[in-house]
């Protein structure tokens, strides 16, 4: 017999404002429901009736969790626009704080999957606590706590600190012993590994056809990380090499981010130790009437989620259109799938193995 | 007791009669004590209220348990509220509940749809009394970066009473505690309504 419980829009476990419609027999899941739209505000259409640098913030509300990376991806949309090429200094500078978001936007992961695994005295406390850590060192670089809006058009708004390196580098050393720790916690746990491992498998083909991007794609064993495959900004100079997994499971996309963890950790490193001296000022906000030389833009990059993508019809003062791809949305999509014949309560171990932020979604 | 009086107090022809003395001194000291001869009728539970209500005040003041609900960014600033940088635990704000039935203030945090609302009404009449709300960051508190949006409502204080408002983008976790601060002044009778 088919039982159907409603979960959301406001749960606990959702990661935000989700509602999903469960049929269930017994404790098996037979069908997963997904509506959203709960965070639905127009973003694409408010940004058409703002300036160019006026829509940075509205960006960074799309991924709250990594708010610098849709900050990022929208300034490079203008950039290419405008075709202005970003200063060198200014490449790297963004590259560190792109992955410092990256590590603090993973952390939060964790700890809210450790929560949902039931973990939630320890790694939750712990995960959080080390994020605050680099989100201090975050605000150190950038000025602001949470919504940076730093970047400018070709550069950014400042110049690092000059005692940042000093002050960064400990903390890498930091993380990295950190890392272990939290997987020696969540591995040697047998709850977590039987409540991750085999749970959610999204297999090679059904990840290609559902066009997940990311974690979620890479842990089931497609090498595709759009910082290589793309070669945007300076990664190849920091030696970045993209983490896959093979079993598709929820596992192997837990995996998958604690890698790329100390990847980030090891691209800021590289970053701050071969960045160059030089300027990295952008231009100034008060553009008036810029020169539009590509009037169609496509722009993407690796956020936390996966891909991000902007297409941009360029008008001279504001964009004419604006649609954005978001990861989560897309990933989101496999949920029905991937959690079939599971049992319901590892029905929100596999959500977080997603990662989906609503915002972005409902956007 | 100056001088004078004390004086006064012990002088002899007093001493005389000290017992019309004591007897004026005990009188007086038991009218304090007299049982007032007007009859008022009123329920127990009045009458309890009364006589506990600087109690009942005070736990509740010292105890305030908010509600995990989050709609948007600033529930990431929430988060790090009762994480161990913050630590809310600390002031009496005990780890946030997953139901609002074991909550009394709820938090609002982030932009409030018009698919929202039915819910966040919900929520707010299945909280016991007495509740409160506190509308936290710019978006609940007037509609924030989003206030043209057509899917958008200008803030939460046009559907619920907020109690307390808190500014920024999102503000900071430290900026929640003198929100619930501020609230507990508000309980404990210290600060008054505003009008707004």
């Amino acid at each position: 017999m088919i039982t159907r419980i409603n979960v959301g829009p406001i749960h606990p476990g959702t990661h935000g404002v989700l509602r999903l419609l469960v049929d269930v027999d017994g404790d098996t899941i037979k069908r997963v429901e997904t509506h959203i739209g709960f965070l639905h505000r127009g973003v694409e259409k408010l940004v058409e009736t703002r300036m160019y640098m006026q829509s940075p913030p509205y960006m960074e509300k799309l991924d709250y969790i990594a708010p610098l990376a849709f900050d990022e991806l929208l300034v490079a949309a203008i950039e290419g626009a405008l075709g202005v090429e970003v200063k060198e200094r200014a490449q790297y500078i963004r590259v560190i704080q792109l992955e410092l978001q990256r590590i603090a936007s993973h952390l939060l992961w964790l700890g809210t999957l450790a929560n949902d695994v039931g973990q939630l005295a320890t790694v939750f406390m712990w995960a959080f606590s080390d994020r605050d850590k680099v989100m201090r060192l975050l605000e150190e670089s950038s000025g602001t706590r949470m919504f940076y809006v730093n970047q400018r058009i070709g550069g950014l708004i400042r110049d690092q600190p000059p005692d940042f390196k000093e002050h960064a580098l400990p903390l890498l050393d930091y993380l990295e012993k950190r890392i272990p720790e939290f997987e020696a916690t969540l591995e040697k746990n047998p709850i977590f590994t039987q409540r991750m491992k085999g749970i959610g498998v999204l297999g090679k083909e059904d990840a290609i056809n559902f066009g997940v991007t990311g974690p979620v794609l890479r842990g089931s064993g497609i090498n595709y990380d759009t910082r290589s495959n793309q070669d945007y900004y300076v990664y190849k100079k920091l030696n970045f090499a993209p983490q896959i997994q093979y079993r598709g499971d929820s596992y192997s996309r837990y995996k998958v981010r604690m890698l790329e963890l100390r990847e980030s950790i090891k691209v800021v490193r590289n970053a701050l130790n071969k960045m160059p001296e030089g300027d990295a000022l952008g231009l100034p906000v008060r553009l008036i009437n810029p020169a539009v030389k590509n009037r169609i833009v496509r722009v993407s990059r690796e956020t936390p989620r996966g891909e991000g993508m902007m297409y941009m019809v360029a008008d001279p003062q504001r964009p004419y259109r604006l649609s954005i791809r978001s990861p989560s949305f897309v990933n989101l999509s496999v949920l029905d799938h991937i959690s079939r014949e599971h049992r319901f309560a590892d029905l929100f171990a596999i959500l977080a193995s997603l990662d989906p932020v609503m915002a972005d979604v409902d956007r | 007791m100056t001088d004078e009086e004390k004086n006064e107090y012990y002088s002899s022809d007093k001493f005389l009669n000290a017992k019309a003395e004591m007897d004026k001194l005990v009188a007086a000291s038991m009218k304090k004590y007299e049982v007032r001869q007007n009859v008022l009728f009123t329920k127990l539970s009045d009458v309890t209220k009364a006589m506990s209500s600087g109690l009942i005040n005070w736990s509740r003041i010292n105890s305030l348990w908010p509600m995990q609900f989050g709609l948007a960014c600033c529930a990431m600033e929430l988060l790090d509220f009762f994480t161990p940088r913050v630590d809310a635990e600390r002031k009496g704000y005990l780890l946030f509940r997953g139901t609002p039935r074991q909550c009394d203030v709820m938090i609002v945090a982030g932009w409030v749809t018009k698919a929202i609302i039915p819910e966040i009404k919900r929520m707010y009449e299945q909280m016991p009394d007495p509740k409160y709300v506190i509308a936290y960051g710019e978006c609940a508190t007037c509609g924030g970066p989003w206030w043209e949006s057509y899917n958008i409502i200008q803030g939460i204080d046009q559907v619920l009473p907020v109690d307390v408002f808190v500014a920024g983008c999102p503000p900071r976790p430290e900026n929640l505690f003198s929100a619930l601060m501020k609230l507990q002044d508000k309980i404990g009778g210290k600060v008054e309504d505003e009008p707004r």
